[in-house]
């Protein structure tokens, strides 16, 4: 009984010691790391939408505003989307201009197929969303015929399918919100 | 054995992957390419010098009977550790290397050489026999990666080396194709240790 005891105690001490370092690490990195995390999404939502300033809105839709530099007129609107893939979740950053029609769109992570589904990060696939709009967000082999639909990269569309439809929800999502955000309607030019 | 001998061991004659056959989830993950495999083995390369040489520190302080959880403490410890400080401060080779940090807890030729190796010897050894180790395993899942990549994708270190009408083999990036390629392998080196 008494060797258990101590065995359970030194196994105790080593895990206290690790754990001890490992909090105070985490103190030490934390916040660098949501610092960097930050500056990264800061720079690709600028990689979707050039010359602009970003606003955050946190309701029950997180996005950002994008306004002109110079002129400070609302330029579109930034958010990211996300669904299952085949592997995993597909999470994409995507831009759209005021009259809700996509700008630019990139895929920021992704765990699918290589050589299938891992090709959504390419131009090839993301260069078809610019200028779609929400009821044009339909992977051809759903009824969609491109160019007004998007090309799938295989024939089983799950990858392309999990990019289009959270683009097209958190559209719809985010003009619903909108709505009832009259501040971040942009009121020059364009229709709400 | 001598500390150059240690040294040399990991590499051909007890090779992890070949040899051992250690390792063998890191192996069929991250040999999809050439740049992949080398970030991993070179990780894994670091986490196993350092384990090897706190291992080696503490064997005399830690009960026999539970030796196998103080590793896995120590081992996930540390690599946690080296998770965080890259992320913080190396954020572009966190990048490149970030996804396979976590595999390296769960690298068995860790706890393997932990075992095997650094609860018995000496500081000095155990750095040699980690850092031999950690060079067969980049060694090995190199080789392994330069045939997948090339058939796969046709290209090697991303520089496009097969002509543009080859249409690659997808099955040798997805992981039927590594344990094929991985038994070809092992079975060369098997002709090859019968002839000598």
């Amino acid at each position: 009984m008494k060797t258990y005891l101590q065995l359970g105690l030194i196994l105790l001490a080593f895990c206290v010691v690790a754990t001890a370092l490992l909090a105070y690490v985490n103190t030490l990195t934390k916040p660098k790391i949501e610092a960097l995390a930050i500056e990264e999404a800061q720079k690709a939502r600028e990689g979707l939408i050039p010359n602009a300033t970003f606003e955050e809105v946190n309701g029950a839709l997180t996005y950002y505003i994008a306004r002109d530099k110079t002129t400070n007129e609302i330029m579109g609107y930034t958010f990211t989307a996300a669904k299952n893939g085949y592997n995993g979740t597909v999470k994409t950053m995507a831009a759209i201009d005021k009259t809700f029609k996509l700008i630019n769109i990139q895929v920021i992570s992704q765990t699918e197929t290589p050589g299938l589904g891992t090709n959504s990060t390419k131009p090839a696939f993301t260069d078809q969303f610019k200028g779609k709009n929400a009821e044009q967000l339909v992977v051809d082999k759903d009824g969609g015929v491109p160019p007004n639909a998007i090309k799938a990269l295989t024939g089983a569309t799950i990858t392309s399918r999990a990019v289009t439809s959270s683009l097209k929800e958190q559209i719809l999502l985010l003009q619903q919100d909108l709505q009832s955000n009259p501040d971040a309607v942009a009121t020059k030019g364009g229709k709400p | 054995m001598s500390f150059v001998s240690e040294l040399t061991k990991g590499i051909i004659k007890e090779n992890p992957i070949f040899v051992i056959v250690l390792g063998m989830c890191p192996t069929l993950a991250t040999s999809t390419s050439v740049n992949n495999a080398l970030g991993m083995g070179l990780a894994a390369t670091f986490v196993l010098v350092c384990s090897n040489i706190f291992i080696s520190l503490i064997k005399n302080i830690t009960p026999d009977k539970i030796r196998i959880p103080v590793y896995v403490v120590v081992i996930a410890a540390f690599v946690s550790i080296v998770d965080m400080s890259m992320a913080a401060y190396v954020p572009a080779l966190h990048k490149s290397l970030g996804i396979f940090i976590p595999l390296i807890v769960v690298n068995c030729i860790i706890l393997g050489r932990a075992e095997a190796f650094a609860n018995k010897n000496n500081v000095l050894n155990s750095i040699a026999d980690g850092i031999g180790m950690g060079l067969g395993f980049t060694l090995a899942l190199t080789v392994v990666a330069t045939i997948r990549e090339i058939l796969g994708n046709g290209t090697w270190l991303n520089f496009k080396i097969m002509p543009s009408t080859y249409d690659p083999m997808l099955i040798t990036l997805l992981a039927p194709g590594a344990f094929i390629t991985l038994g070809f392998l092992m079975a060369l080196m098997n002709i090859l240790k019968e002839k000598k």
